[in-house]
């Protein structure tokens, strides 16, 4: 018995020994992507979402206007991106009584990726721009407006409204502002979110020129843009221009 | 009871195993498991995407997701489920309620961690500092500084989880706020070099505490074609050592399998991402021998695989 206690000492001790001079590490991986679907559903999460829901609901279904046609986010363009460019410039030019050489929305800005045909409603148009940005114009020299269709250019392109571009090289090229060539060294008014205004998305060139700022709101300006057609009875319709478009 | 005869035989058999190579797989606990669940730029999206016809109609959603992972808590023992960042923005939710039923969605689910992303500043540093007086898991964070904003001592440069026999250490690093989050929301929050500051703690993760893992959860960003020099996930990777895992998010990338980088030393990182919006939940089974330390160095790569 003695022996076998003694045994057992030594054999613990051993595997303690071994133990302190062990360590683990990862020597396989299996990986798997869920799809999160909707056939099973935790029934806790839904009771405990539904009074959100209810009030969010109450607030965001309703029809603010119709769509002809389903809507995209796409680099160098997309209807999205346009539908959103074009609202921009439209009530911008309204509110501000002037007139708006372009205008233009970050490509990461546009947060949802697509907007089907029919009905829109307010709470869709806060997914594709759930953002509180303001529009801000700027009178920019063409130069500075040149270095900023650059950094779009080098960007993919971005939506924009009242003038049109080739991205060649990362490069803006054949720039045209209201159908005429840009001219470095004339002045343009510009729209932008207060976030691109002040050297959101690295957009630099832009931060120290002065803004003017009447308080509106890219959203509300959406929505506004909306119910202009909505008023006349017709859908919203986009025209893709071939604003911006790639070289060869 | 054992007869003595066969209880020698049997304890030096598996000794003599333990001894025998640098595997010590010859008793059942040499071999740990643990099950990383993951998520990034779920963007508020609590319900699931509306049934429209459109290409993500019916997927992701709160209730789905706790769904799946009470089931996978189920069968599994050990379970870290894990955030990337973007926890915030992108559905009415968050414009009316700033982020509360998140934060209490992601509690009912047991998160362990996450990060922070961009869009976690969208409401404010005060927004997301009371946001997170809802939760009981920690903001980890190893290259941000807070000093004097509204989220000073309210994150975590890393958390030690043990599961079973498994020291796993956890951190996190986040995006420049340069030229991303406007300057009024980013306010005092100091941004440092996500590659320095990680090395540092994954360190002393692994050779002060001991950790048996690292894992970063990371909202630099996959990669970025059009700026190839930009920190991202791919370039971390190599820049590093002893982080043996990067989760990440920001470029809502959907990868279909994880990515197989080499590290600063040639040693193996993964790096998935899954998306964003809670279409996808991520899973990595790991399973983890046991190794004499001084063969650590010279233990063969991680073999990765699909889980069937």
């Amino acid at each position: 018995m003695r022996r076998i206690t003694g045994l057992v000492s030594f054999l613990l001790l051993i595997c303690f020994l071994i133990a302190c001079s062990t360590a683990y590490k990862a020597a396989a991986v299996q990986y798997k992507g869920y799809s999160v679907t909707n056939t099973s559903k935790d029934s806790s999460f839904i009771t405990f979402l539904q009074p959100y829901t209810d009030s969010v609901n109450k607030s965001m279904s309703t029809v603010v206007g119709k769509l002809a046609v389903d809507m995209d986010k796409r680099q160098p363009e997309g209807l999205l991106g346009d539908f959103m460019a074009d609202a921009m410039l439209s009530v911008a030019e309204k509110y501000y009584e002037t007139k708006i050489d372009a205008a233009f929305v970050n490509y990461g800005g546009i947060r949802i990726p697509y907007v089907k045909a029919g009905n829109l409603t307010r709470g869709q148009i806060f997914e594709m721009m759930p953002f509180d940005n303001i529009i801000i114009l700027q009178k920019v020299k063409g130069a500075v407006l040149k270095q900023f269709l650059d950094h779009i250019a080098g960007r993919g392109g971005w939506p924009l409204s009242g003038m049109s571009m080739v991205i060649k090289k990362g490069k803006a090229e054949n720039i045209l502002i209201g159908g005429k060539t840009l001219d470095l060294s004339a002045t343009y008014t510009i729209a932008n979110s207060d976030y691109v205004a002040n050297g959101g998305d690295n957009s630099e060139m832009l931060k120290a020129i002065p803004q003017m700022n009447k308080g509106i709101l890219l959203r509300d300006a959406l929505i506004e843009y909306v119910q202009e057609f909505s008023k006349q009875g017709k859908p919203v319709t986009v025209t893709v221009l071939n604003r911006v478009t790639n070289a060869e | 009871m054992l007869s003595r005869r066969k209880f020698i035989q049997h304890t030096s058999l598996s000794t003599a195993a333990v001894l025998a190579g640098q595997w010590a797989t010859a008793e059942g606990a040499a071999v740990q498991r643990l099950v990383i669940l993951h998520t990034n730029d779920v963007h508020s999206r609590l319900e699931a995407f509306p049934m429209d016809g459109s290409r993500n109609e019916g997927a992701g959603g709160i209730a789905a997701r706790a769904k799946l992972i009470s089931d996978i808590r189920a069968e599994e023992e050990h379970v870290l489920l894990l955030d990337a960042g973007d926890i915030f923005q992108g559905t009415p939710y968050f414009n009316l309620y700033k982020g509360e039923p998140e934060m209490k969605a992601m509690q009912m689910m047991g998160y362990d961690a996450c990060t922070m992303g961009n869009h976690d500043f969208d409401a404010g540093l005060e927004n997301f500092a009371t946001q997170l007086k809802q939760v009981s898991f920690p903001v980890l964070l190893c290259n941000y500084d807070f000093t004097q904003t509204a989220m000073e001592q309210k994150s975590a440069p890393y958390k030690i989880f043990t599961k079973g026999k498994l020291k796993i250490g956890v951190t996190g690093v986040g995006i420049e706020m340069k030229g991303l989050v406007p300057d009024n929301l980013a306010g005092n929050t100091k941004y440092l070099d996500p590659v320095q500051k990680l090395n540092e703690t994954a360190e002393f993760l692994k050779r002060t505490k001991g950790c048996d893992m690292v894992i970063c959860l990371s909202h630099l960003g996959y990669q970025y074609r059009e700026n190839s020099n930009k920190i991202c996930d791919v370039i971390l990777a190599k820049e590093t050592e002893h982080v043996d895992l990067i989760i990440g998010g920001h470029t809502h990338t959907f990868l279909d399998e994880p990515m197989l980088a080499k590290n600063k030393k040639g040693e193996d990182v993964l790096i998935n991402q899954v998306g964003w919006g809670g279409i996808r939940l991520g899973r990595l089974d790991y399973e983890f021998m046991r190794y004499k330390k001084k063969n650590l160095a010279s233990a063969k790569s991680i073999s990765v695989g699909k889980k069937t």
